[in-house]
């Protein structure tokens, strides 16, 4: 799970230009979106549904159920876990 | 006056469309030009802030002197005035001639399984393009403004209701960008502007027209997410009755990072959007400060 995590971190960082944002400053805690977490938005989700599909063969048909999935790095490691197909 | 202070919609309210359609199916157009530019456009320019930004597009960015700038300000209003005319006559079932400059591009990809993206901006008259460039095997995702005039939606359904266009409204919780994506993983067209920025704030800068103006990361970021083709789509008034399609492809190394390849398109589309500007200067309606302050 360790490992899951780091990887989508970096992941993450290099699809969405993240370059100000370290590793150690990357908690897998924090929440995606607001302005009390990472600040992300619909557009990066988009980003990230794509990476998920390319690296880990998961396809997100419903949107709407990413609201649970895209919470924090470690809601989404759950879910890659569970549901990988790569 | 700010992009998000400007409502971006068509002018008058449900009753006004539908008289100016039923009178349109009556009257030669000419004279409905003729009466916008003598008795519509004075007072829009007098009462409009439009006035000003125009002018000083025509002043800095196409470098016109004051008189000419003044003058131009004056026929852009007369253009777009013309512009909302022909839109309303197309929904009266007026046609215009329509050419087309690299059809053989629109084509070939239409007829691939891949889909495609077309971007276009708010110059000259695109909606002309969304009852021209269409083909039967793919269906052509249009996004539109969520808050536009039930009018204008009501009768933009009914010329697409015996098309293969379909439309997706911009929507602030921003599931606009899924149904984007959905219809782009089918293999469809989408077909989107890329000159506003509208929902997500990110923007990308380029120099346009010599001087820095944002452009909004959404439309590049979501074309280059399955690296499908792009081409650039804008539809320019030629004489009364005439339109041109220029239909130009938009490239970027698909095999570049996400970051590049987002600097990649948009670079494309903006020089695109540069050259026809310059071809046709008094048909730009992007009525808001465009450009950054201080350049």
């Amino acid at each position: 799970m360790e490992q899951l995590i780091n990887d989508l971190k970096l992941q993450i960082k290099e699809a969405l230009n993240l370059e100000e944002l370290s590793m150690e400053e990357f908690d897998e805690n924090a929440p995606l979106f607001g302005e009390d977490g990472i600040g992300l938005d619909s557009i990066d989700v988009l980003e990230i549904i794509v990476l998920l599909e390319k690296n880990y063969g998961i396809r997100l048909a419903n949107p709407k159920e990413g609201r649970a999935i895209f919470q924090s790095v470690k809601t989404i490691a759950e879910y890659v876990q569970a549901n990988r197909k790569k | 006056m700010a992009e998000q202070d400007w409502a971006g919609t068509t002018y008058g309210n449900d009753w006004m469309h539908k008289w100016l359609i039923r009178m349109l199916r009556i009257i030669d157009m000419r004279i409905l030009y003729l009466f916008v530019a003598v008795f519509i456009i004075p007072v829009c320019l007098v009462l409009n802030p439009s006035r000003g930004i125009a002018y000083r597009y025509f002043r800095h960015r196409i470098g016109y002197g004051r008189l000419k700038s003044a003058w131009k300000t004056y026929v852009n209003h007369c253009l777009f005035g013309q512009v909302v005319v022909d839109k309303f006559a197309m929904y009266a079932g007026k046609k215009f001639k329509v050419e087309i400059e690299n059809y053989h591009e629109f084509l070939d990809r239409a007829d691939r399984k891949e889909g495609f993206v077309q971007l276009s901006a708010h110059i000259g008259n695109y909606e002309i393009a969304g009852y021209t460039l269409v083909c039967e095997n793919k269906r052509l995702n249009a996004l539109v403004f969520a808050g536009e005039k039930a009018s204008v939606m009501r009768n933009r359904g009914k010329m697409f209701a015996d098309t293969n266009i379909s439309m997706i409204a911009i929507s602030p919780d921003m599931s606009h960008l899924f149904e984007i994506d959905q219809a782009l993983k089918d293999g469809e067209i989408v077909s989107m502007p890329a000159d506003r920025i509208n929902g997500s704030p990110k923007f990308i800068e380029h120099n346009f027209l010599g001087a820095k103006a944002k452009f909004p990361l959404g439309p590049f970021s979501v074309a280059t997410l399955r690296s499908l083709d792009v081409l650039a789509v804008n539809v320019m008034k030629t004489s009364l009755r005439s339109y041109k399609i220029f239909v130009t492809p938009l490239p970027y190394n698909k095999e570049a990072s996400r970051q590049e390849q987002i600097r990649q398109l948009s670079s494309a589309y903006v020089a695109e959007l540069e050259k026809r500007v310059r071809q046709f200067p008094t048909q730009w309606y992007n009525y808001f400060e465009f450009w950054n302050k201080n350049d």
